[in-house]
């Protein structure tokens, strides 16, 4: 094909890209995905039935604060990924202020707690499956994330790939606490952030194979 | 002619504002660029870099929404054309037939380049490691300054000094004098 052939018919349809037009197919990706998985969460694993209760508790707003706030900054390093100039930058400095405030709950926490119901507390009743529900409830978000990378143009296709699995992971897990009736901060930082881990890890994986263009 | 960031930059953002005829007249401005841009850097291979110039302005084209109209445009340009070059390769090395490999190497002028290589890799080799390193990352590798800190970590001043240091050190072993 002639080069000049290609760009009359490129430029044929020319429709307007708005001003945000990258956070917001980032974000339409992150919804659509959080949709499912949140149907996933009310229909196969079912709401706490003391979620009302639960809310007005600091358990709920400790857990909700740290998974949201690993979304935030995972889904902002997904959006600069997905322009094809973006820098090495030090956002995965930011992600260890969450991780640190939760520590430092959790240490509070195993403090005021004889040392014999550590154990108990740190793995909980869902240690065994917690991490592997993240696991799965972000796959929807993250096959949303790919469908936002169409249009847009990764070229550190691993970097980009992690951050995607990163924000799938912290969304999964913030929608799971709909369920999760967990309330010790060392259980969040162990399993939450395990789940979230292993879902940046498959992100980190299949980027450079699935963000390829 | 060749059209500067300021009118490329332009006629991208009224193209992203819905002008198709500033977004024909970027994606003609380009072709020349990035022949350019391509032939300096895959000799001899004119089909190819039509190929690639053609597959650069598919994806300026479906891929606009990762412009961002704050930033410089050339260098959202060659990031799209660097990648689709690497891309490129990445999908030619597997169908490049192992007999011909030899040709290519020759033609390449890889045998050239390995034996220059090992020249360097012997002087450096008399260097500190570190200012082995710090040559090796900027006037080889074609890292900055900055990059090349953050690699080794040490800082910039330090990369600077090393460099200076290791290339008067060179310069003095290649005129035949001891250090």
């Amino acid at each position: 094909m002639k080069t000049e052939d290609l760009i009359q018919s490129l430029t044929r349809e020319v429709p307007p890209v708005p001003r945000h037009a990258l956070g917001r197919r980032i974000m339409l990706g992150v919804a659509g995905g959080g949709v499912m998985t949140l149907a996933l969460v009310m229909l196969a694993l079912g709401v706490r039935p003391d979620l009302w209760i639960a809310m007005h508790g600091f358990a709920f707003w400790m857990k909700w604060s740290y998974t949201a706030s690993l979304g935030v900054v995972a889904i902002v390093a997904t959006m600069r990924l997905a322009r094809p100039d973006a820098l090495p930058s030090r956002w995965p400095w930011l992600l260890s202020i969450p991780v640190l405030l939760l520590a430092a709950i959790g240490i509070g926490e195993l403090a005021g707690t004889p040392s014999r119901d550590w154990l108990a507390m740190w793995l909980g009743q869902s240690w065994k499956v917690c991490p592997w529900l993240v696991l799965t409830l972000a796959m929807p978000i993250f096959v949303g994330l790919l469908w936002s990378f169409r249009r847009l143009a990764p070229t550190r296709l691993r970097a980009a790939g992690a951050a995607a699995g990163l924000a799938a992971g912290a969304c999964a897990a913030t929608i799971y606490c709909l369920h999760c009736p967990e309330v010790s901060a060392i259980f969040v930082l162990t399993w939450y952030s395990l789940g979230i881990l292993l879902a940046a890890g498959v992100g980190a994986l299949v980027g450079p194979r699935f963000l390829r263009w | 002619m060749r059209e500067g960031e300021e009118q490329l930059r332009a006629w991208m953002i009224d193209g992203l504002g819905g002008d198709a005829g500033a977004h024909a007249a970027l994606l003609r401005a380009l072709v020349p660029l990035l022949q350019s841009f391509y032939r300096r850097r895959m000799r001899g291979a004119e089909h190819d870099v039509e190929d690639l110039v053609q597959e650069t302005l598919i994806a300026v084209h479906t891929r606009r929404a990762s412009y961002d109209r704050d930033r410089p445009f050339v260098a959202w340009l060659y990031a799209i054309a660097r990648y689709r070059m690497i891309d490129h390769f990445r999908r030619q090395r597997v169908t490049v037939p192992v007999d011909d490999v030899a040709d290519i190497l020759v033609a390449e002028g890889f045998e050239d380049a390995c034996a220059a290589r090992m020249d360097v890799a012997r002087l450096l080799s008399g260097l500190s490691p570190k200012q082995a390193r710090a040559i090796r990352d900027t006037h080889i590798d074609g890292l900055s300054i900055a990059e090349a800190a953050q690699a080794a970590r040490i800082g910039e001043s330090d990369v600077k000094i090393s460099v200076h240091r290791g290339m008067k050190a060179l310069a003095a072993r290649i005129r035949g004098e001891r250090p």
